[in-house]
């Protein structure tokens, strides 16, 4: 018991740490890819840590019409959700730390504290500004949410109807990539899936097009417009270790697989090459979902982004979810 | 139809040489004037600035000895840049307030009046030596 | 039912959708504009007042420092008005010079906008693109004049500077990449589906709106209004050539006078510039560009110059209008500025009632505004901003006429 305690503290202090530099480093590579693609240098990787040291060591100014209480604790609340996301995601082949106290529906839980967490802070700052923004939030995290969770589900559903034990478990779905127990309608099911999962993925990070609720030329930031010093820093890291957590939820659905099943490679070189696989698969993720999505479009009125999540991605959500029923009823594939 | 054009054009641009002139340097340095120091020892290099075309309108520079003291700089300048010194009959600009249109070099009538093509002139000291010609 | 409450947004004085000093103050229902008030006079720069303390050659470069992107236009329509009452004729080629730089002023303020406005909606891939283009036709002007910014290539009488014959090759060139560039980028702006999506039937301004504001250059053209000074009272060179508005018909089936009319306006104007640079060229007649290259000759005819006289010039914004008096002196009497934004600015409580929050930065930025330019007047009481209604600047204006009579 104590044995797994000490466990449990050791693994919680490594993947925090690992959720930062990550999460920073991940920023950092998307700062230089979008930039590339227009046409700029862009900043160095290490940007990201400069701009939180430069945070870090300056003034917390708190409005003076905020709730202080609810101002102060929504970063700490942000940050610490999103550190809690990453104790359930496994890390190429590294099982997660609480695998066995929670499933991907904590997941999907945990995934909207953070953005609960802003809309608190915006609501408690005491300015238009971030009331707008957190009206936005609120109505974008009821329109991403939907599709997120067809995915998730359908996913879920599947290995079940495959007859594989613990379904929701992420390590089982680590384990057992999807692809591999469906037939034809099934692969074009996780297609469109992977699809809808892609274009959550920026509205879940609050990135463009999907950044109404901080538009910068509408709103001046909107939400985080009254934060300011370590306050800032935290939400800042808590968009980082949240961009960690959501491309790797990508990579546990999507592309689950790892170097070590097709290369006989034992112990820690295992290891290794199985995190070296699942950083390029992070990034690759990254890189597509959200560098070339954000420079890709114009940002959506808040309307717009209603209507393209419960319209559009949903559909497309809905049409994965169907055909994965169908793969399953008509026994293509594996079906317990 | 939706089509989004931006999609090829920024992926086919990741490929392609980015187009900022890393001027002055790759990265911003700690310090500017310190690096810029160092640029002057001899310690680090600088990225050469985008040239300038010929004829382009720089830091003035001013021939006393030609200068006849006709003012006529002082009356066309739209900046009131220059100051007539009636020790020497000589002229003394200022370049800070300069706005390097030129039009004295135009009607200097012994043409002692020249646009160079230097052109970082940012100082500290509004009154420092580089910045008064005269 | 009860009106649900409204609640207030000031926009500005200073905000990352401004790229200048305005306040706007909204009254916002949920995320729809209820009602919109504006107070400019924040960036007020007492231009006409040095202008009144210097003779016209010295205001000539004054003019290129009243907006930073038209940097000829308003030197343009000044010169315009000194020549016609002193009476000087600008040589021919120098008409040629002026209207070829004015062009290629356009290329660059409309690429500038186009860049704005996609910053403006999120887009900022296109803003650099934009941006990146624009490159092109400032290093032109670099080179013609001397400078990217403010040029100081128009005097009165003439231009400093003519275009020698090895200078054409870089003009032609320039134009090349232009026509080279235009397949893309109208398919990048408004073949976008998230750009038709933003712009599309936001900030509508109809015809009849549009002519009654008295609105001008692309913002009027945009809604239908077929009205460009190049084309209805030609000056420099235009007169020579074929100049006709540019409406937004050219691309879309119907005028609609909303904001993707005004990129389709200003987009394909940069187009129509290239081809009326081409067309300058091609018939560029030899001979002096300065009517005086004697700078004492020019001061004192402008010292003798006795009369008013306006001086009216299409900027890239739309018309440009200068008023000068000169009465036997070194300066002006009188020097009257109205920047095109000043017609335009009250389009704004028209096309943004009605519209969402979103909106408000692309539907501001969509009639160029350039604020320096047009802040002719700032009220300051008691270290206090104010407002002067009809009735004060009535008041004031009896006054003045006691005054004046005692």
């Amino acid at each position: 018991m104590i044995g797994m305690i000490t466990a449990a503290v050791v693994g919680c202090i490594g993947i925090t740490v690992y959720g930062l530099l990550f999460g920073l480093v991940l920023q950092g590579v998307d700062r230089k890819c979008a930039a590339r693609m227009q046409a700029r240098y862009g900043p160095p990787l290490h940007q990201p840590f400069i701009d939180i040291a430069k945070l870090l060591c300056k003034d917390n100014i708190i409005p003076k019409n905020a709730v202080t209480s609810v101002f102060n604790a929504a970063p700490v609340i942000a940050l610490a959700a999103s550190i809690t996301i990453l104790l359930y995601l496994p890390i190429g082949s590294i099982a997660p730390v609480l695998g066995g106290w929670g499933d991907i529906i904590l997941v999907l839980y945990l995934l909207t504290v953070p953005g609960l967490a802003m809309v608190a802070g915006g609501l408690a700052s005491g300015s238009p500004y971030a009331t707008v923004g957190s009206q936005r939030e609120m109505v974008t995290m009821i329109a991403y949410e939907l599709p997120l969770a067809i995915a998730i589900i359908a996913i879920a559903w599947r290995l079940n109807a495959a007859g594989v034990v613990d379904p929701f478990s992420l390590a089982t779905i680590a384990q057992t990539p999807v692809w591999s127990v469906v037939g034809i309608p099934g692969i074009i099911g996780m297609l469109l899936l992977m699809v809808a999962m892609a274009w959550v993925t920026p509205a879940e990070l609050s990135r463009v097009p999907c950044d109404t609720p901080e538009a910068e030329t509408e709103l001046c930031g909107g939400i985080l417009v009254e934060y300011s010093g370590k306050n800032l820093a935290l939400f800042t890291l808590s968009g980082a270790v949240k961009t960690v957590a959501m491309a790797t939820l990508a990579v546990v659905l999507f592309l689950p697989w790892n170097l070590t099943w097709f290369v006989p490679l034992t112990g820690a070189a295992g290891i290794i090459a199985d995190l070296v696989f699942f950083v390029v698969k992070v990034l690759l993720v990254v890189f597509f979902s959200v560098s070339l999505i954000r420079v890709g479009m114009a940002r959506f009125r808040i309307n717009h982004l209603v209507t393209f999540y419960w319209g559009y991605i949903t559909l497309i959500g809905f049409a994965g979810l169907l055909l994965l029923v169908l793969d399953a009823v008509l026994g293509m594939g594996v079906v317990a | 139809m939706s089509r989004l054009p931006m999609f090829p054009e920024a992926l086919r641009q990741f490929l392609k040489k980015p187009a900022t002139n890393l001027f002055p340097a790759r990265y911003l340095p700690k310090s500017i004037t310190g690096f810029l120091g160092k640029v002057a020892a001899g310690e680090a290099t600088i990225n050469p600035p985008v040239a300038v075309p010929k004829n382009f309108r720089g830091k003035i520079a001013y021939d006393r000895d030609a200068c006849i003291g006709c003012k006529l700089c002082i009356r066309v300048c739209p900046a009131h840049a220059i100051e007539f010194i009636p020790e020497t009959k000589t002229v003394r600009i200022f370049v800070t307030q300069c706005i390097f249109c030129s039009q004295c070099n135009d009607a200097c009538p012994v043409s002692c009046l020249h646009m160079s093509d230097e052109f970082m002139v940012a100082d500290a000291d509004r009154y420092s030596e580089n910045l008064i010609v005269e | 039912m009860a009106s649900k409450p409204t609640y207030n947004i000031p926009i500005g004085p200073i905000h990352p959708a401004l790229k200048e000093p305005i306040l706007f103050t909204f009254d916002i229902q949920g995320e729809v504009i209820k009602g919109v008030d504006f107070a400019p006079g924040k960036t007020h720069r007492g231009i006409e007042w040095m202008g009144m303390r210097r003779n016209p050659v010295q205001i000539a470069h004054l003019c290129d420092r009243i907006c930073g992107i038209c940097g000829v236009s308003h030197t343009l329509a000044f010169s315009r008005a000194i020549e016609q009452i002193a009476e000087i004729e600008v040589p021919e080629r120098a008409h040629y010079v002026r209207s070829i730089i004015a062009e290629f002023e356009r290329i660059q303020s409309h690429l500038l906008w186009a860049g704005v406005a996609a910053h403006e909606l999120g887009f900022d891939t296109l803003f650099h693109l934009a941006w990146r283009v624009r490159e092109e036709a400032m290093d032109v002007i670099e080179y013609l004049t001397g400078n990217r910014v403010n040029y100081g290539i128009v005097q009165v009488g003439g231009v400093r500077r003519d275009f020698t014959d090895d200078q054409f090759p870089r003009i032609y060139q320039a134009l090349e990449t232009y026509e080279g560039l235009v397949g893309k980028l109208v398919t990048l702006f408004l073949e976008d589906t998230t750009i038709k999506l933003r712009c599309m039937n936001c900030g509508v301004l109809s015809e009849r709106d549009a002519l009654e504001l008295c609105t001008v250059g692309p913002t009027a053209r945009a809604s239908g209004l077929a009205i460009d000074v190049r084309a209805d009272a030609p000056y420099a060179a235009y007169g020579d050539i074929d100049v006709k508005p540019i409406l937004p018909d050219v691309y879309a089936d119907a005028i609609k006078g909303d904001v993707y009319d005004r990129i389709v306006v200003r987009l394909f104007e940069v187009v129509d510039s290239v081809r009326i640079i081409r067309d300058l060229m091609d018939q560029m007649p030899t001979g002096p560009v300065l009517w005086e290259t004697k700078y004492a000759k020019i001061l004192a005819t402008c010292k003798k110059a006795e009369g008013e006289a306006i001086g009216r010039v299409e900027a890239p914004r739309g018309e440009c209008f200068h008023y000068v008096r000169m009465n036997r002196s070194e300066t002006p009497e009188a020097w009257k500025v109205k920047a095109s934004t000043y017609s335009n600015q009250m389009s704004w409580l028209k096309i943004l009632m009605g519209e969402q929050i979103a909106d408000i930065p692309i539907i501001v930025a969509s009639i160029d505004p350039c604020m320096s330019c047009t802040d002719r007047v700032s009220v300051i009481r008691d270290g206090r901003q104010g407002v002067m209604t009809g009735d004060d600047l009535h008041h004031l204006s009896v006054e003045k006429t006691r005054r004046m009579q005692e």
